[in-house]
């Protein structure tokens, strides 16, 4: 029997809406004393901070609007390129002032495929809010790295675009990495 | 060796991402398509969180913000189902957060501009971990239909946020559930961004009146199904012969 007859579809998405801080970061919008904590405040739980890059940045939208309602997640390996179901994911949202948003987090490391390959350093990224009807997903690497080999980025081909997935280099532990959801700069959204 | 991958979304079965009738998506949905790529380790993998984050009261709405043990104005609730994968496989683990207005359609949020009253034992947000049956429950208050701006006023039926960690960040799924009957579904147009017309029904939480009957609550049912693995075995051979 064909097994495509017993694939079931999907549900599908619908808008995270404005209030999503509600049910995902409660805490960060006042609403104590029900969830101990928000999930995902901090990728890692280091002692030492010393080790940590800081990536910060904005969400633009199609009239050149920094967006200040949107919720970031992100997922990621650890230095030495391990994943672990406990550690790597972070939530985070811009601040209401200056619209951006700050990611504290280790570098990750290169990932080895099952393949053999080799992917560079690389974060996941998925984008929620109000106007976005299916969270939108995306990948950050690292400028300074050697990205010549990465299998994704061999899917992007055009150089233009695979800019738009590179996070710039601001000094030695901080990059800058801006997301615009439309225009001339439109980040590369991935199908993954 | 074998290789694990995501099935591939069906976008046609999902919203459209410009759909300028939901005024809010024209300025914040991408206009190139979205670059397809297979799934590396890095999808296939995702935060998997700990029954012991969960506390005795995180899915019961109608008691974890409660004062004094008041309970929030408007009809008790119980939103249950179960989370499966494409091959109708139950989920345990699942980390489901949900959020939602209290029953006069106002939310515990400050950008909330709906003039409509804040209930002070109620603050609209959950989580549970499904079991291992991939089942969950809550019980929670009707939440109000409400109006908001877009092309004029509009109304957004009865809903409730739905937030689900698979056990990949491919998995990842952020949805809404609807009410049986709700008049209002039909001229939403978050829920018609959505063409297909069994992809739309699949969001429309269901009345159960089995468990409303042995629960004495009025209980819906609301059904979830995460993108599933294809698993294709590939014999060892050198790459190019």
């Amino acid at each position: 029997m064909s097994s495509l007859n017993n694939i079931y579809d999907d549900t599908p998405f619908q808008t995270a809406g404005p209030f999503l801080h509600i049910g995902c970061l409660p805490n960060s919008i006042g609403i104590k004393n029900i969830f101990k904590h928000d999930l995902g405040i901090i990728p890692f739980d280091r002692k030492e901070n010393a080790d940590f890059i800081s990536i910060s940045g904005s969400v633009f939208d199609g009239s050149g609007q920094a967006l200040d309602d949107v919720m970031l997640e992100s997922w990621q390996c650890d230095e030495s390129g391990q994943y672990s179901s406990s550690q790597g994911f972070a939530r985070f949202v811009p601040n209401d002032k200056t619209k951006k948003y700050n990611l504290k987090t280790v570098k990750p490391g290169s990932v080895k495929n099952s393949d053999g390959t080799i992917q560079s350093p690389h974060i996941l990224i998925s984008i929620s809010s109000r106007g976005i009807n299916m969270s939108l997903n995306t990948r950050i690497y690292f400028e300074g790295d050697d990205l010549s080999n990465d299998p994704l980025l061999s899917f992007v081909k055009d150089d233009d675009k695979v800019s738009t997935l590179i996070a710039k280099k601001v000094d030695e532990d901080n990059y800058n990495f801006d997301i615009y959801l439309q225009g001339d700069k439109e980040t590369v959204f991935l199908d993954i | 060796m074998t290789i694990k991958t995501l099935i591939k979304k069906n976008y046609e079965k999902q919203p459209i991402s410009n759909y300028p009738d939901y005024k809010s998506s024209i300025l914040r949905s991408p206009k190139n398509k979205k670059i397809s790529v297979p799934s590396s380790i890095s999808e296939l993998s995702g935060p998997v969180f700990n029954k012991n984050i969960i506390g005795n009261l995180d899915n019961d709405l109608t008691l974890n913000y409660s004062k004094n043990n008041k309970l929030p104005i408007g009809q008790k609730i119980i939103v249950h189902g179960r989370v499966l994968d494409q091959y109708y496989k139950p989920l345990e683990g699942v980390l489901i957060e949900i959020w939602q207005a209290n029953a006069g359609g106002k939310y515990l949020h400050m950008k909330d501009k709906n003039n409509a009253a804040i209930d002070s034992n109620f603050a609209g947000c959950g989580r549970y971990i499904t079991s291992s049956n991939g089942s969950y429950e809550f019980l929670t208050i009707q939440p109000g239909a409400y109006p908001y701006p877009n092309r004029g006023i509009e109304w957004r039926p009865m809903h409730i946020h739905f937030s689900i960690f698979g056990k990949s960040f491919g998995q990842r799924l952020i949805t809404q559930m609807y009410f049986q009957g709700d008049p209002l579904i039909q001229f939403c147009p978050m829920v018609n961004s959505i063409t297909d017309k069994k992809a739309k029904q699949s969001l429309v939480g269901s009345l159960d009146l089995t468990k409303s009957e042995t629960d004495q609550l009025l209980a819906y049912k609301f059904d979830i199904i995460l993108r599933g693995y294809n698993q294709t075995f590939f014999e060892n051979r050198n790459e190019g012969l």
